[in-house]
């Protein structure tokens, strides 16, 4: 059995880290890249054996049967990982583990290492425990260690006035966020007296309250803060522009879908799941009305991928364009659950499903990729500013290279990757409402406003700040390229594995035959 | 009848809501964020508060005391939950009152509103 390790494991290296760091100058680097290397072969193997058995794996902590001795119901702490969350674990595991060998040459200049790696170590056990989980108040923990890891990441550089008060945003909007999540578990606590998400869902589908709802609503609220949805969006442009670098890639490639894009789901697909709740209105059974969650998803998805993409078009600041960018990605996302929702069930629903899915993938790799680059020209060139920026083309090939690749990646040019997750959504929502796909056009023509700028840009004539500029050295372009690597090798093959990965995992997110809430009736026997 | 608790929970929530809304400087939004915790707090502890025939529930970590009588036992999941939430809390207050310290010595101002040089 893996699936624990992808939590000891990083766990013990961060706590590790400022002993090991005693030791030696260099070590706490090497262990640090050691310790998340090792996270992404366990996180690799958990998600080949999860996709070869196509079975979720239920693992209880301290025990064989999460049900309680004597009793009839699930006490016990449960993981419970499906092949989303087993797809979205590896993909942390692999940016985390480029974020790190980044970081050797990026934040050498910096001082107190021990407390980033620590930091950062910490980050990645908050995602993966957030993606691992199957108990949902083990969530609110994982969530909170996340967060916390990433207000202290985002004011890393304290010396700075920009890190203090990106930091200062970001923690009161988070704890705000936080303590939504917190009452609306407190609220289903109370009412079903239990944590574990399939048994709530059972427990919800017999006796949907108005206390059940009012619980949705606080998640679907906080969430929303927590994922950068439009109107609440502000710490986000904030926050990751003014982390560094490989932190940006990490808060804006992982935090915002594992802490928020996730947890919605994961929260409307297996705790209030739409199909069960349209079989029991059916029958005019109380029940919570998820077409309604749908909408108030697709609303909010629209809003943000058409304000996210236009305001990137607006910005001066290179890291500032790609966070506008990252809310505006967020709305594909969100548009693809918000369809998966609506047409619960449907072709339509399943490919929108898929869809979103494979961009979080997409977007994960791309945007972590940018921010990289971005990181490589403020090492190499000392500013973000595009103004002071142009023609960086000559002095740093492999940089402008990587940079055009991830920026025709994100637009959804066809070689790419970003084309075949773009294409799916574009289709799911054609084939659900027209409308909603002229929407997402419009986003994507945004999205390629901004980019063309930065490209043009990169491509224009020298200025004088560049003249010394070269490309950084190989422990920094190694993940870069990596990427660039992967980006294309991903978009030569988009149909097989849109056919192989992301059907399945949206299949299984769906749970049409309630796979995930079986997963535990399996123990409890019966029912 | 609502019990009394949970109306209070509420109220300690909204209290906070508000503090956070319109209070503008660091250390009392810190203090409102604070409030809004204790309050959840409040809501979850008396979640497991029951009262059978009359008698007054006991902790249940003294377990020989309550077996003795078969007096009532709070609700021990409810504890547990708000000791690790506070645990948290305590996490996200030290290092909130920690970037307020750098935020001051940054701007010379504890007030959000002078917080703002990040713009675009």
């Amino acid at each position: 059995m893996m699936l624990p390790f992808l939590i000891i494991i990083p766990l013990f290296g961060a706590f590790s880290m400022p002993i090991v760091s005693l030791l030696g100058k260099k070590i706490k680097e090497y262990w640090a890249a050691i310790i998340s290397g090792v996270t992404f072969v366990v996180s690799a193997r958990v998600f080949y054996t999860v996709w070869k058995t196509n079975e979720i794996i239920l693992y209880t902590l301290g025990s064989d049967s999460p049900v309680g001795r004597g009793v009839k119901f699930p006490i016990r702490i449960v993981w419970e990982v499906d092949l989303f969350g087993a797809l979205l674990a590896l993909t942390i595991a692999f940016v985390s583990f480029l974020a790190v060998i980044y970081s050797l040459g990026y934040m050498k200049h910096d001082t107190g290492l021990e407390k980033y790696y620590t930091l950062i170590l910490v980050l990645e056990v908050g995602m993966l425990g957030i993606v691992i989980t199957g108990d949902i108040f083990n969530f609110y923990v994982f969530l909170e260690i996340m967060s916390i890891a990433s207000y202290a990441l985002v004011a890393f550089r304290n010396d700075t006035w920009e890190g203090i008060e990106a930091g200062i945003k970001y923690m009161f909007v988070g704890s705000l966020a936080s303590s939504f999540i917190l009452l609306g578990i407190a609220l289903l606590y109370g009412q079903y007296g239990t944590l574990t998400m399939s048994y709530l869902a059972i427990k919800i589908a017999e006796n949907p309250t108005l206390v059940a709802k009012l619980a949705l609503a606080f998640f679907i609220g906080g969430l929303l803060f927590k994922s950068g949805a439009v109107p609440v969006h502000m710490w986000l442009a904030d926050a990751h522009p003014a982390a560094p670098s490989s932190i940006s890639a990490m808060l804006s490639g992982l935090v915002i879908k594992a802490g928020g894009i996730y947890a919605i789901a994961r929260i409307v697909f297996g705790i209030f799941n739409p199909g069960l709740h349209a079989y029991l209105r059916a029958f005019n059974a109380p029940a919570v009305n998820m077409n309604v969650v749908g909408w108030i998803i697709v609303f909010f998805a629209c809003l943000t991928l058409l304000v996210g993409n236009a305001m990137a078009v607006v910005q001066t600041d290179m890291k500032r364009l790609f966070a506008f960018s990252s809310v505006g990605q967020i709305g594909y996302i969100l548009l693809g659950i918000g369809i998966g929702t609506l047409a619960y069930g449907t072709k339509a629903g399943e490919l929108g499903l898929a869809g979103a899915i494979y961009h979080i993938v997409n977007h994960a790799l791309i945007k972590a990729l940018l921010f990289l680059v971005a990181g490589a020209v403020i090492h190499q060139v000392g500013t973000k500013n595009l103004n002071e920026l142009s023609g960086l083309a000559k002095r740093m090939p492999l940089t402008t290279f990587s940079f055009v690749i991830g920026a025709a990646a994100i637009i959804g040019l066809p070689p790419l990757n970003g084309f075949a997750s773009k294409w799916i959504i574009y289709e799911s929502s054609a084939m659900y409402n027209p409308i909603l796909a002229a929407i997402a056009v419009v986003g994507t023509v945004f999205s390629l406003a901004a980019y063309t700028r930065v490209l043009f840009t990169f491509l224009g004539r020298e200025s004088d700040t560049v003249k010394e500029a070269k490309d950084p050295e190989k422990s920094m372009m190694l993940p870069v390229l990596t990427l660039v690597v992967i980006i294309i090798v991903m978009g030569l093959l988009p149909w097989q594995i849109s056919d192989k990965i992301m059907i399945p995992t949206a299949r299984m997110l769906e749970q049409l035959n309630g796979e995930y809430i079986m997963a535990l009736l399996k123990f409890i026997g019966g029912a | 009848m609502i019990p009394l608790q949970f109306v209070t929970a509420f109220l300690m929530v909204f209290m906070g809501i508000y503090a956070f809304l319109y209070k503008r400087n660091l250390i009392k939004l810190i203090l409102a964020l604070n409030l809004i915790d204790a309050g959840i707090h409040l809501l979850l502890i008396s979640l497991g508060y029951r009262l059978e025939n009359g008698i007054l529930p006991t902790a249940p970590i003294y377990t020989g005391y309550e077996t003795l009588k078969g007096t009532p036992m709070v609700g021990p999941i409810p504890q547990a939950l708000v000791l690790t939430s506070i645990v948290i809390g305590v996490c996200v207050l030290s290092l909130a009152m920690a970037l307020t310290i750098n935020a001051y010595r940054h701007y010379r101002t504890l007030d959000v509103n002078k917080l703002r040089r990040l713009r675009g």
